[in-house]
């Protein structure tokens, strides 16, 4: 088979299908990545309309330009959407486009799960769009602390559409990080170890496990505050026993991990793109992996300083100040990396080395207001201040955004296959550039004056009046440069002529794929030798068009990948990936139902909706593995592989590791929960503990017991090619003894009496559930193996539903256990 | 699966006992420490104790991942877990010492 040959039958196998029908059905990474990018810039231009209205609000004293209920929706609405619905998404797109080819496999690692998570961050944030348009949109400030956003502060619907939107939108970060970790972990070219691992890779990695830690706590929160604004469960209101502090531990530690979740994706850019503009390789790079990794553990580990104002003994804040100040080392480690590199190399001044220069000169100052305000009497004068606006505009526009544009400009040729030809980018940098000191420099100094942020009007005579007038001149021209890129890109892209392969000579695999990018990213799988194959083996693209990897043979009409060992990159196995399906927008069309259930208050709807969803995650499921074994087949190179369906722990099982990687942070975090109310709540303890009694513990000793047992007894028998039946039995008698537990807990509390009521609500709540997704997963293995679907050499499915069935034991023995302990020791 | 583990749990150690220690000291503020009978000397104590424990899990982490049992067979992992675990130790140092240095309730 020639190249030509070989592209037209993978791309006959990969590609979407035609017409706006195919976008809507298409789970290719290629498509995927690039919808998100189109949506997250859609959102960034009306977050950026919302920041102008806000500069236009404060560009004079007195300004009767906006009332401030239509203030509060506006600036509210513009760090939602810039934190939300345009950071994280933009970065995910990117890496769902990018990643695959730089590490040289052919897809992300679930592609339909990758389109779930487009289409539920596109409703969700149609949701919150709606709001907005329709005057209901959130006005308690993006962080919607409580009582400001709970009844009492904010009766009507803004708040809700906050908490439910926002919960929706997290689905898809949450599905985004499962996919990357998986993908980053399992699919690379064979060879590619974890020291050949590209730069890039290493930072998502990072940032995809962080987004599955730091986001299950935000997710907690809404969840408690929605339930308090909708059924009177009073987690945050002190006179029964809440806290409002609560929220903000939540909230903090979901956000601070948030800012480093958006920083390091643009300093994996700049990792990535710095190097080759200095015509070298990067310096340091066992270093930059160990600061990458120490960044994003130590992050955890500083939500209190944005608490530093509500009392704390000294010691507490003597921790966090210290743990803020640490995060100083492994950021200048990469910044004195960066700066060796160029230092080894030869710098060459092109746009996307411009936006890196633009990094440099405000990353810097904003990471130094930032060791600033870590330190504690200074954070005291500047708590709610514009300086506080100015510094984490510096942060997370010098981090993120601006090197955002570096990778937008270094990837364009690859993206579309043209070269820049008309350059208004440079025009547009510098409008950027400027504008952007001009607004946020000078805001500091407003800050130190005493200027409160989210005032929707400046006083005459404050002393603030020309800074902001210069401020608000500042932000225009900023906006007029970002319109400027767009339409820059958009011309480009248009009309510029055709870019040779690998126009900046980079050493990364992304290159040697055609321009722009063919949806099966690579004729065939390389074997991999070191961090910059294409500089090894210039050659190397054509080899891959050759077909001389692996899997250079397309082979009936299948979705062929390889699977390597996370250490080694050793293939593992030939994975077959599902075809484009409409079933990912549907899915995420009923989850929307309940969604829009809760919010609507139409609750009949959130029943529906789950059933719906249990339904079609049955058919999504049924539609894998396969129904015989089968042997082992040629990858190429005279390797033969077992299929994935046919490993004891498949990609599936990894996938979904990883996803209770963050449901146990969800557990924990509801603990914790429990235990600072318990702690610290002034009205504790509740009239009454609730005591364990005889029938819970049994029923929860006695069902972890029979349901642990159980799935092993199933696996076993599978494993020895007997029926699993008797196994499957006592796995769903056990399973449904742990959902009795729960109900007893529900049976003997009210759930609006005191925070302890609610809290014990929830934990029962969330044991059931689990309960509920671990009975249907065993139901559906018994039908797996009624139809033929499990063997001994196929007991893959049956591992994943272990996986489920023994963490619904856990949180049952855990969770039952805390909501007794109390009662049972007074 | 067990490379990625030596390159996170030193650091991921660190933040569960940072985090332990935090909460220890909220507890020991808290009206269920008088409850108990016990007073601020004694949490100071124990704070100092969880210190060092914590201390002494990263100095094991530190002599673990570089003994030839344990550590890994890439040189690039076995040097990147290594210096994330002196790393831990370094940063439980530094954080945690505000345990004999500052009031504990004030």
């Amino acid at each position: 088979m020639n190249a030509l040959r070989r592209h037209r039958e993978l791309e006959r196998i990969w590609s979407s299908r035609p017409g706006w029908r195919g976008k809507l059905t298409t789970v290719n990474n290629n498509d995927i990545g690039l919808m998100f990018v189109f949506v997250a810039t859609a959102y960034f231009v009306i977050g950026g309309i919302l920041a102008m209205l806000i500069r236009s609000q404060l560009a004079s004293p007195h300004s009767a330009f906006m009332g401030p209920d239509v203030y509060n929706q506006v600036f509210t609405m513009h760090g939602t959407i810039m934190m939300f619905l345009f950071a994280i998404p933009l970065f995910e797109g990117l890496t769902m486009h990018v990643l695959p080819r730089m590490l040289g496999t052919r897809d992300m690692a679930f592609p339909r799960l990758s389109a779930f998570g487009l289409w539920c961050y596109v409703f969700g944030g149609s949701i919150l769009i709606f709001a907005l348009l329709a005057g209901v949109a959130p006005d308690s400030g993006w962080f919607m602390y409580p009582p400001l956003a709970s009844t009492l502060g904010s009766p009507g619907v803004n708040a809700d559409f906050w908490l439910i939107g926002i919960t929706f939108v997290e689905i898809s970060a949450i599905s985004a990080a499962v996919e990357i970790v998986t993908t980053v972990l399992l699919y690379r070219a064979p060879g590619m170890s974890l020291e050949k691992l590209p730069i890039f890779a290493w930072y998502m990695l990072v940032v995809a496990v962080m987004i599955l830690t730091a986001f299950p706590p935000l997710i907690l929160g809404s969840i408690l505050l929605e339930l308090e604004r909708a059924f009177g469960m009073p987690f945050f209101q002190v006179a029964q026993g809440g806290d409002s502090l609560l929220w903000q531990h939540l909230f903090w530690i979901f956000a601070h991990p948030e800012v480093y979740i958006i920083f390091l994706p643009g300093a994996a850019v700049i990792s990535t793109v710095l190097p080759v503009m200095a015509r070298t390789t990067l310096l340091g790079y066992r270093w930059v992996v160990v600061a990458t990794v120490a960044l994003g553990i130590l992050s955890f580990g500083l939500w209190v300083h944005h608490m530093f104002t509500t009392g704390l003994p000294h010691m507490g804040l003597a921790f966090f100040s210290a743990a803020s100040t640490l995060v100083a080392v492994p950021t200048g480690i990469q910044i004195f990396a960066w700066i060796g590199t160029l230092w080894k190399g030869r710098p060459e001044m092109h746009l996307p080395m411009l936006w890196i220069v633009a990094f440099f000169a405000t990353f810097v100052l904003g990471g130094l207001t930032g060791v600033m305000v870590a330190i504690v009497p200074f954070n005291w004068q500047t708590h709610d201040t514009y300086f506080i606006v100015a510094h984490f505009h510096y942060v997370l526009v010098g981090g993120f955004v601006f090197p955002m544009l570096a990778g937008l400009y270094y990837w364009l040729p690859h993206f579309t296959g043209r070269k820049r030809y008309f350059k208004t980018g440079e025009t547009a940098f510098w409008l950027v550039v400027l504008g952007f000191h001009g607004t946020f420099l000078l805001l500091h100094w407003a800050g130190l004056l005493g200027m409160r942020r989210r005032i929707d009007t400046v006083e005459a005579g404050s002393g603030w009046e020309l800074i902001n007038l210069l401020a608000s001149i500042g932000g225009f021209a900023m906006a007029i440069g970002f319109a400027l890129v767009i339409l820059d890109v958009a011309v480009n892209v248009a009309v510029s002529t055709r870019s040779r392969r690998n126009p900046w000579r980079a050493g990364t695999l992304e290159w040697a794929a055609l321009s722009p990018s063919p949806s099966y990213n690579m004729a065939s799988l390389p074997e991999i030798r070191s961090r910059y194959p294409l500089y090894d083996d210039p050659e190397l693209p054509a080899r891959i068009a050759r077909g001389e990897g692996y899997l250079g043979e397309p082979r009936d009409g299948l979705r062929e990948n390889l699977a390597v060992d996370i250490s080694s990159g050793r293939p593992r196995c030939l994975v077959i990936f599902p075809t484009n399906s409409v079933l990912p927008i549907i899915m995420a069309a009923v989850t929307g139902g309940l969604f829009v259930g809760m919010l609507i208050k139409a609750y009949w709807l959130v029943p529906v909706s789950l059933v719906g969803m249990a339904v079609i995650a049955t058919w999504w499921a049924w539609t894998l593995g396969s129904g015989e074994d089968q042997d082992p087949r040629p990858v190429g190179n005279g390797l033969v592989l077992p299929l994935a369906s046919e490993l004891k722990r498949p990609p599936g099982w990894w996938g979904s590791l990883f996803l209770l990687l963050a449901d146990v942070v969800f557990m924990g975090s509801l603990l914790f929960g429990y235990a600072f109310l318990w702690t610290v709540a002034p009205n504790w303890p509740p009239p009454a503990y609730l005591k364990p009694g005889l029938l819970g513990p049994v029923l929860v000793l006695g069902g972890a017991a029979l349901s642990i047992g159980g799935i092993r007894l199933a696996q076993r028998a599978l494993r020895h090619d007997e029926k699993p039946w008797p196994g499957l039995l006592l796995n769903f008698a056990g399973l449904v003894s742990l959902g009795g537990a729960a109900a007893t807990v529900l049976a003997r509390t009210v759930h609006d009496a005191h925070a302890f009521d609610a809290t014990l609500w929830v934990i029962a709540g969330y044991v059931i559930f689990h309960v509920i997704v671990a009975v249907l997963m065993t139901m559906f293995l018994t039908l797996r193996a009624v139809v033929g679907y499990l063997s001994s050499r196929r007991i893959g499915e049956a591992n994943i539903v272990g996986l489920w069935s023994d963490y619904a034991a856990v949180v049952a023995l855990l969770g039952l256990g805390a909501a007794w302990l109390p009662g049972a020791f007074t | 699966m067990s490379d990625i583990l030596r390159i996170s749990l030193p650091l991921t150690v660190w933040l569960a006992s940072f985090s332990a220690v935090y909460g220890l000291q909220g507890i020991a503020c808290s009206q269920h420490w008088a409850a108990a009978g016990l007073d601020v000397a004694t949490a100071r104590v124990a704070l100092t104790a969880a210190w060092i424990a914590a201390l002494a899990v990263q100095v094991a982490f530190v002599f673990v991942l570089g003994s030839p049992r344990f550590a890994s067979r890439s040189l690039f992992v076995r040097t990147v877990s290594r210096i994330l675990a002196a790393a831990g130790l370094v940063t439980t140092l530094w954080t945690l010492f505000p345990v004999v240095t500052t009031s504990v309730c004030i």
